[in-house]
């Protein structure tokens, strides 16, 4: 396998379906869990795309992972911004699949926009959905829910 | 699969998170607005009533999503517009000019009109979220269906033609079958608040 190749194998981490998303997320219990739905054709996504990964490279008590809803046909321009931009979080495709099925599988109050970035407590309860394009900052506040929910014991 | 865009309303934090304020719902009645076409002329939604229904579509130049539906936004208004439905573009994206407008409306043979949304006002009253994000209004100017055009952006493999499905039965007289239906699409790009 090519130097490229590794690198691809080892930051592409396969298709999840809804539910895998789901089973991807609780795989972290016991550590917040920062989940980020985005595409390479969203402006948004590709804007927040840096911050998200600098974030991730700073908190390592937090489990980031993201999936991408480009489509089949568009894996090509995934791995290639995945390649370029490396980020430090498993990168996923979504599996083939009704739409609707996967959104409201996800999070029922997701709509489906993207860039979404939803954050789970240790316990893996969703404290946050971010729909739309939002900041790093906007993303420590959520992620200090987490904490705020310890705090209290819940 | 390929992908669609739109976007339900959706409560909590992620009315929080959105740039707007209000929504509509299903069943609710349309208030009629008047904004200027891509060649500058004043449109006047007023003017629509006595058609069979009316279908406001907020798209894109830009976005792929939107633009992956060109070739059947156009031939659904040609094909629905001979059965007396008016269909209407929206452009609320702030980064699009109404010259670039008029130019993709052009070059994608589009013969409903595309209004410019300056200061995304009506994506705010409507609660769009995305493109394409479609509402369709019955004679009476009820909203009886509002989400995606289909659920396919390929077009290759549609299996839920929802668009269609509720004209249909607006045309009908009958209850749409799925009034709201979401899909993945491009956020529209709205002024800094």
């Amino acid at each position: 396998m090519s130097p490229a190749a590794l690198l691809l194998a080892a930051v592409l981490a396969g298709q999840l379906d809804a539910a895998a998303v789901g089973r991807a997320v609780a795989a972290h219990r016991g550590r917040p869990v920062v989940l980020t739905l985005w595409a390479t054709w969203c402006e948004p996504c590709v804007k927040e795309f840096p911050a998200l990964a600098a974030l991730a490279r700073e908190r390592k008590d937090v489990a980031f992972l993201s999936v991408s809803i480009d489509e089949p046909g568009d894996r090509k321009a995934v791995e290639a911004f995945v390649a370029d931009r490396r980020p430090p979080f498993p990168v996923y495709t979504r599996a083939p699949g009704p739409d609707q099925t996967f959104i409201d599988g996800v999070d029922r109050e997701w709509s489906g926009v993207v860039p979404a970035t939803l954050v789970y407590d240790r316990e893996g309860r969703r404290v946050a959905l971010l729909q739309g394009e939002h900041t790093r900052a906007d993303i420590e506040k959520a992620l200090a829910r987490t904490k705020a929910a310890r705090g209290a014991g819940l | 699969m390929r992908l669609a865009r739109l976007a339900l309303v959706t409560l909590g934090l992620a009315a929080a998170a959105r740039p707007a304020v209000g929504a509509v719902a299903i069943g609710e009645k349309l208030q009629p607005f008047k904004l200027n076409d891509a060649t500058g002329k004043t449109v006047d939604l007023g003017s629509l009533q006595g058609r069979q229904a009316v279908v406001l579509m907020f798209i894109a130049t830009q976005c792929p999503v939107s633009n992956a539906y060109n070739e059947r936004m156009a031939a659904l208004a040609r094909e629905y517009g001979a059965k007396g439905v008016a269909f209407v573009g929206i452009n609320s994206n702030r980064q699009e000019s109404v010259e670039e407008i008029a130019g993709h409306a052009a070059q994608h043979g589009f013969a409903f009109p595309i209004l410019k949304d300056v200061g995304n006002v009506q994506a705010d009253h409507f609660g769009a979220q995305v493109t394409p994000e479609i509402y369709v209004y019955d004679p009476g100017w009820v909203l009886r269906y509002h989400g995606r055009i289909d659920d396919d952006r390929s077009g290759a493999n549609v299996k839920s033609q929802d668009l269609r499905n509720a004209l249909d039965a607006v045309l009908a007289g009958r209850a749409v079958p799925v009034a709201e239906t979401k899909a993945f699409g491009c956020t529209i790009k709205r002024v800094a608040q």
